[in-house]
């Protein structure tokens, strides 16, 4: 009976976070439309040559293409209209649809985020449990001091003085993209190449793949354990100082015992809250490490958007990013309850 | 015996992942393509689409190019004497308004049928009809098919440029079937009806040199030889462009690659390159201040002394200076790529002396200007770097002008009202002859308009020049009269041209025929060979 209470209360808890998420979602589709529309700016000049912005008739055969033309409320609820049937609009600067572009750009983005994230998840629980262990101890002071150097440190010139010193004075990692050019991509199934390339078995693309990887995925690592560590190591200082860990250590229980039945148990919620954030800002793009590393992603995606005032393609990327925080929020809400059963949805 | 996965264990296996990574990116694997024979193009990409009908951008009128033949081409870097591609011969009136071209009989599409007036006519007015950003250049232009091997291009207006407008990628031949099978319209309201376009980003239906293996604006295009090619097999197999930041393509091409260009390296990012590497230019843009000549806009810079003032008050070769070795001071508005751009003895000098005595006959005293510029790097050069640079030298004369940096969208908003009292940019021409910027500049034409420069306010001595350039046909005398004309735009005009600049093609030693081009698509990858 308890099960299914609680069970029930489990459901009730995701239908009313997916009810808030549809919400959310309506809501950034007018901010993101009213903000577009405040932009001091005209897709016509963004998307039009010079020459052709002088020709009234071309200005019109534009406008009338893209429904710019007609009053603003008109165009939302054509847009809306749209939406409700799943279909993202046309992008302005590819020609093609909203969703395919977001289809092919976020598996992308997905294939240098996950391993980033996992790596960064476990580098600064382990490093920033160490450092709360050996608090205020020369240990304790060289974390806290390489995280505060990463955290200050511009993601475009640690991107580009890792391709100087892997690419072009080790020679040990390319220069950027995902394949080397004598590779043809595999067939796509989930859009990451990694991935597709073994379900296709073709290992010499897998391994090209992960050698192009590599750098990305070093970068991101390093930016976001810079941020990660710090939250880490003083999260478990507090648990440290709970009465049960020390009751627990007096008990005559072996510290690493100690430290992963209670410690990294208890400090893990407020980490994984931190980590869910982090891990929905590296989907949400990360331009310059993108563009910098010729990564064709929801970054570069959403940059090309702004510039050319790409309406359709701006507003699908504004509710992916909605819709990626949302969902990391119900998962790192779910998670909660794993990782420590005394709390209760 | 039981494992415990300890921080140690942990830390271990992390190194061990980024080893692996490390290794797998020494190791290359069995090529499938074989990188040996693809050229690789690494440049910055500015590109929405593979459609000759809509296509402006760089990028994509350098892939363009290799996909679709045009009636016309131009040979290497000369740009001053269309050759024949489709046609293999061209006549035109001595009005210059009829031009008669000759198609070709070898001519073939990539699957293999032959080429058509049938099918020129079709793509010109699809171009034409699309109303897109490169449909300015056939606006003028009407097309007809006489017979199966003949088309008369007649334009409203008398032109002998129309051979060298139809060099340019966005009037490239499509196999009208293959277009009409896939959603092409070349009817009048092609705008709203045509459905070609998502076809064309995947399969290109030319008779050009390459064809698309795959197309990925963000960040890959691969092209691969045309097997039904009827003209001279291309060297390269396969062409990989890839869209790589400034910086990395620095990085890569110190390496000296094989088989590899970049097309982004200038300025002071062309310093420091390996001597081995090949490197040519052309100046081909200029960069110019534009000030308005209406008084409700702006009674300073509407003031003739004041526009003097500030003229004489540049410091040209400094500004050139800051383009690195593709930069020159400029002498008047035409870059020397161009025929009837003035001699390099002509280019313009600082006159501070003169500067102050102009600025103080025309009584503006010391009213600070807002220079308006586009923020953004352009050809390896920050544009803010010049404005501080126009700020400074015009400083040295007493002129006040306050910096006012804005996103390229509001930059092009507020100059296309006509409401900015002075501004900066880079410019280029849509189709390589130099009375494209007579008709711009002239009054009447787009810029001047934006200027406020009308016949009114204009002096009848140079809009007259303008009229000979554009109504002389035989090509060193129309050169001659595009040189008096820049003249007395220096005397008369609102446009203060600083210097020129050149895109630079940087190729691996190993390459011929790497050659950057005034032409509008800047390099032809399927001319490079290796050596």
């Amino acid at each position: 009976m308890v099960v299914h209470r609680h069970r029930g209360r489990l459901a009730r808890f995701v239908v009313r976070k997916l009810l808030i998420t549809l919400g959310l979602l309506l809501g950034v589709t007018v901010v993101t439309f009213l903000l577009v529309q405040l932009v001091p700016g005209d897709p016509t000049t963004t998307n039009l040559s010079e020459s052709a912005q002088n020709d009234p008739a071309v200005v019109a055969a534009y406008r009338a293409k893209w429904g710019l033309d007609q009053p603003m409320v008109v165009q939302y609820l054509t847009y809306l209209g749209n939406l409700l049937q799943g279909d993202l609009g046309i992008s302005q600067s590819t020609g093609n649809t909203v969703a395919g572009d977001l289809g092919r750009y976020v598996p992308a983005t997905l294939e240098i985020a996950l391993p980033a994230m996992t790596l960064s998840l476990v580098i600064s629980v382990v490093v920033g449990m160490w450092a709360a262990v050996r608090k205020d101890r020369p240990a304790d002071h060289t974390v806290r001091g390489v995280a505060l150097v990463g955290l200050s440190t511009p993601s475009f010139w640690l991107a580009i003085l890792a391709l100087y010193v892997f690419f072009y004075v080790l020679g040990i990692a390319p220069n950027g993209g995902r394949l080397s050019v004598q590779y043809v991509p595999p067939d796509k199934i989930t859009g990451m190449y990694t991935v597709d390339a073994l379900l296709t078995g073709r290992p010499e693309v897998f391994w090209d793949a992960v050698a192009h990887l590599a750098l990305p995925v070093l970068v991101l690592t390093c930016l976001t354990v810079s941020a990660l560590i710090r939250f880490v190591r003083s999260a478990m200082l507090e648990v440290l100082d709970q009465d049960y860990v020390k009751a627990a250590t007096a008990k005559g229980l072996s510290r690493w015992t100690v430290l992963r039945r209670h410690v990294l148990r208890a400090g893990l919620v407020q980490v994984v809250t931190v980590g869910g954030l982090a891990f929905a800002s590296l989907l949400s793009g990360t331009v310059l490490i993108e563009q910098i590393y010729s990564w064709p992603g929801v970054g570069q995606y959403a940059y090309r958007a702004a510039v050319n005032l790409d309406l359709p393609a701006i507003m699908g990327v504004s509710l992916f990013v909605a819709l990626v925080y949302t969902l990391v929020n119900l998962l790192v809400d779910l998670l909660y309850g794993v990782i420590d059963p005394r709390i209760r949805l | 015996m039981k494992r415990t996965f300890t921080p140690r264990r942990l830390i271990g296996a992390v190194i061990g992942v980024v080893v692996v990574s490390g290794l797998a990116a020494c190791g290359g694997g069995e090529s499938e393509a074989g990188s040996g024979s693809a050229l690789t193009v690494n440049t910055s990409f500015v590109v929405k689409s593979l459609d000759p009908g809509a296509v402006y951008e760089p990028t994509g009128n350098v892939v363009v190019h290799a996909l679709y033949d045009t009636l016309v081409t131009f040979e290497g870097d000369d740009v001053s004497t269309p050759v024949p591609d489709l046609a293999e011969s061209y006549e035109a009136s001595p009005d210059a308004t009829t031009f008669t071209f000759t198609l070709d009989q070898d001519a073939v599409f990539s699957d293999g049928s032959p080429v058509t007036s049938a099918d020129v006519v079709f793509s010109l007015n699809r171009l034409k009809n699309l109303k897109g950003s490169a449909a300015a250049i056939v606006t003028n232009l009407s097309f007809e098919a006489p017979d199966e091997r003949t088309v008369v291009v007649t334009s409203s207006v008398p032109d002998p440029s129309v051979p060298s407008m139809l060099t340019m990628p966005a009037t490239g031949i499509l196999n009208s079937k293959v277009a009409k099978e896939h959603g092409g319209d070349d009817s009048a309201d092609a705008a709203s009806t045509d459905k070609l376009t998502s076809y064309l980003n995947n399969t290109a239906a030319g008779s050009g040199p390459y064809v698309i293996e795959s197309f990925d604006a963000a960040s890959r295009i691969v092209l691969s030889a045309n097997p039904k090619y009827w003209g001279e097999k291309p060297a390269f197999p396969r062409v990989v462009f890839q869209n790589m930041d400034v910086q990395n393509q620095k990085l890569t091409m110190s390496k000296k690659p094989d088989a590899s260009v970049a097309m982004d390296l200038s300025g002071s990012s062309l310093d420091g390159l390996p001597g081995e590497l090949q490197q040519t230019s052309s100046p081909n843009t200029y960069y110019q201040l534009r000030l308005s000549q209406d008084p409700s806009v702006s009674k300073v810079t509407s003031n003739h002394d004041f526009v003097q003032a500030l003229r004489a008050a540049m410091d040209y070769d400094g500004i050139a200076a800051i383009f690195g070795e593709g930069g020159q001071p400029a002498a008047g508005d035409v870059p020397t790529a161009f025929a009837g751009a003035l001699p390099a003895s002509e280019a313009q000098k600082q006159d501070l002396t003169k500067a102050k005595e102009l600025l103080a006959a025309s009584g503006v005293g010391d009213t600070p200007v807002k220079l308006l510029y586009p923020a953004l790097t352009f050809g390896g050069v920050d544009l803010g770097t010049i404005a501080t640079k126009v700020q400074a030298d015009a400083a040295k004369a007493g002129i006040k002008i306050e910096l006012d940096p804005a996103p390229i969208a509001s930059f092009l908003e507020q100059r296309k009202g006509g409401k900015v009292a002075l501004s900066f940019s880079p410019q280029s021409f849509d189709y390589p002859v130099a009375t494209v910027e007579v008709s711009d500049l002239m009054p009447g034409g787009g810029a001047a308009e934006a200027a406020g420069w009308t016949e009114e306010n204009a002096d009848p001595e140079t809009v007259a020049a303008a009229q000979k350039a554009l109504s002389t046909f035989d090509p060193a005398e129309q050169a001659t009269a595009i040189q008096d004309w820049q003249r007395l735009m220096l005397q008369h005009s609102p446009f203060i041209t600083l210097a020129y600049n050149s895109g630079v093609v940087v190729a691996s030693p190993d390459l011929s025929d790497a050659t950057f081009t005034a032409a509008g698509w800047t390099l032809d990858v399927a001319d490079i060979g290796r050596k």
